[in-house]
């Protein structure tokens, strides 16, 4: 025999009652792992989102900039343009390495599947050094450049003429292939900016602007330079540093409430194990008098009723580890759903530490919930033995 | 701690032994003046009307109380002054418990029921459980759980597991109390042969067939010997 197998034979004596109060603390770090996977998505999947459009500032119409970040992030149809004339003005500030115009629409096919356009120029190269294009940029006009998940879709392949989906009886090359980016160019279609402005009749017009500077130190001053110039008044200049740190923000004010509610889901849990085991020592009174007659020490009576809590502490905590990863994607699907601004990236992120923080976790409140019972367990007197009289085996 | 009985042969020696427990504003004297001993291999039953000091007496000789005075020799240790952990020390080692009510644990086999005293010692216990089994007659029923036992069975199984760590004095408060007739005089048996083998018995009963099977008897009325 040793302690532990002693200790979970009390399991045995009310199942039940020991099962409800496991999913009580499975249920609270389901809550915690959840939240805490989430912080983690959240921020890795927005920074890295950012990361893979390439710029540090982003010019986009008037209206809201989320609106537009989101559009240019994830791909849409845009309800207003910039005017062309615009990018020789972004050019001339002083800390600009590379303006690269973005002409960007969606349509959708018969089959109601969206199609998103974008019109570039190749120095859209320079942001995009993660890129592996198999064939090569658009050169001439009709010439695309798809993305692997747009062309797996359509089966298309290289040197293969297609029909451009939502377009009519247009047509177009498939001059180039990316390699999976894990990302929204994945699904975008690429094509030379003056033949997207041509297709969706908008000649001399643009989404946005990707800027990247010479020194991402000199952010402040360019973005200031930015709203300066005479194109300042009409266009929104977004750094997406500080967008970043918006969208955290703004999401920090509901990881706060939900943190208050894992915590209070914990306190709960670990006041309903701190009961159980309680009512466990109370029932077994007499039994931990005859534990303590026939030799059992007050702190032998001590550690088996403390470990008796952490066993069931761990075993909610594991179970509810295991329930966070089973409902992760209906959690990611709801988040997606609540969210103003997601990230196509994985939004709950499983990493072992967060699982190893939750445990240890709920090592600590189990430790703290179990400790008033063991104490009163192992102050019963082994007189209890003899006092108690009649009641069960 | 000695394991030996003194070199007289007594095992225990009390000496105008008084316990006084408070209750409310009032005191109660359960026990009075009580002095006697008992030498090793006796067989000795407590008897007397409820509420005579009985189970005082039992508590006290069995290391799970202090008395309010008068001394009290446990194999030549005074029982007042030890601590608590020289106390659970004396009753794990040379105390053997037979309860009235069993006192098995439900969750355990009979088995791990009859190791736990060895357990609690952190000592190795296949050996002596296998004799122990045998000893009472219930090597068949080592992993059955205590309800699934006869009241014989399990009284058996209670003394056997207060041989485990071969005790010097045994110690039983009723131990046919919930028992048939014939299922007690079986545990009566058991008893004389045990002590037959040399080891020394208490027993509280009101059992008169139990009474009479020991070598003496002291009475208890009001808390006091007579």
């Amino acid at each position: 025999m040793t302690w532990l197998r002693l200790s979970l034979k009390e399991w045995q004596r009310r199942p039940l009652r020991t099962s409800i109060t496991a999913a009580g603390v499975a249920i609270a770090t389901a809550t915690l792992f959840s939240l805490l996977a989430f912080q983690r998505g959240y921020r890795e999947g927005v920074r890295q989102e950012l990361s893979r459009l390439g710029a540090h500032i982003l010019v986009v119409p008037k209206g809201c900039p989320y609106d537009a970040a989101s559009i240019a992030l994830h791909g849409g149809s845009w309800p207003c343009y910039l005017k062309g004339r615009y990018l020789d003005e972004v050019r001339a500030v002083a800390g600009v390495a590379t303006a690269a115009p973005v002409f960007m629409s969606a349509l959708y096919a018969s089959n109601d599947e969206q199609f998103v356009y974008v019109g570039v120029e190749t120095n859209i190269l320079a942001l995009k050094p993660g890129w592996r294009i198999d064939g090569r940029f658009p050169e001439n006009e009709n010439e695309l450049l798809v993305g692997s998940e747009a062309a797996r879709r359509n089966r298309w392949k290289i040197g293969q003429q297609v029909k451009l989906p939502g377009l009519g009886d247009q047509n177009g090359l498939v001059a180039g292939m990316l390699a999976p980016a894990h990302g929204a160019d994945d699904t975008f279609i690429y094509l030379r900016l003056p033949d997207a402005q041509r297709l969706f009749e908008r000649t001399n017009e643009l989404t946005h602007i990707l800027v990247r500077l010479a020194d991402p130190n000199a952010l402040d001053e360019t973005v200031k330079q930015l709203r300066g110039c005479d194109a300042g008044l009409a266009m929104n200049v977004v750094p997406l540093a500080h967008l970043f740190h918006t969208i955290q923000s703004l999401v920090n004010s509901t990881r706060v409430l939900l943190g208050c509610v894992a915590l209070v889901a914990l306190l709960v849990a670990g006041v309903g194990v701190s009961n159980t085991v309680l009512m466990a020592v109370t029932e077994r009174t007499r039994e931990l008098g005859v534990m303590r007659a026939i030799g059992a020490s007050q702190r032998d009576i001590f550690e088996l009723v403390w470990l008796e809590t952490i066993q069931v502490c761990l075993t909610g905590a594991v179970a509810g580890v295991a329930l966070a990863f089973l409902a992760s994607r209906g959690v990611e699907a709801w988040v997606r759903r609540t969210l103003p601004f997601s990230p196509t990236d994985a939004l709950v992120r499983w990493e072992w530490w967060i699982a190893a923080a939750c445990l240890a976790c709920v090592v600590v409140l189990g430790s703290l919930a179990g400790f008033l019972p063991a104490w009163r367990a192992a102050r019963v007197s082994p007189m209890t033995a003899i006092q108690n009289a009649g009641g069960h085996v | 701690m000695s394991a030996t009985p003194s070199i007289d042969g007594q095992v225990i020696s009390a000496s105008g032994l008084t316990k006084i427990y408070p209750r409310g504003r009032e005191q109660v004297r359960a026990l009075e003046n009580a002095s006697f001993s008992l030498r090793r291999g006796e067989f000795v039953a407590v008897t007397g009307p409820s509420g005579a000091g009985k189970t005082t007496l039992l508590n006290l000789i069995g290391c799970m109380d202090s008395p309010t005075s008068g001394t009290l020799r446990f194999l030549e240790k005074p029982i007042q002054d030890l601590t608590e952990r020289e106390r659970t020390h004396l009753r794990r080692e040379q105390v053997g418990f037979v309860f009235q009510h069993f006192g098995l644990l439900p969750t355990l086999t009979v088995a791990e029921n009859i190791a736990l005293p060895a357990f609690f010692a952190g000592k190795r216990a296949e050996e002596r459980l296998n004799e122990l089994l045998a000893k009472v007659n219930l090597a068949h029923r080592r992993d059955h759980r205590p309800h699934e036992l006869s009241g014989g069975e399990m009284q058996r199984v209670a003394i056997a597991r207060a041989l485990m760590n071969q005790p010097q004095l045994l110690l039983a408060d009723e131990p046919t109390g919930n028992l048939d007739s014939t299922t007690g005089e079986t545990i009566i048996a058991l008893f004389k042969q045990l002590n037959r083998e040399g080891l020394t018995i208490i027993v509280v009963t009101h059992n008169d067939v139990l009474g009479r099977a020991t070598d003496r008897r002291l009475e208890l009325r009001d808390g006091r010997l007579v």
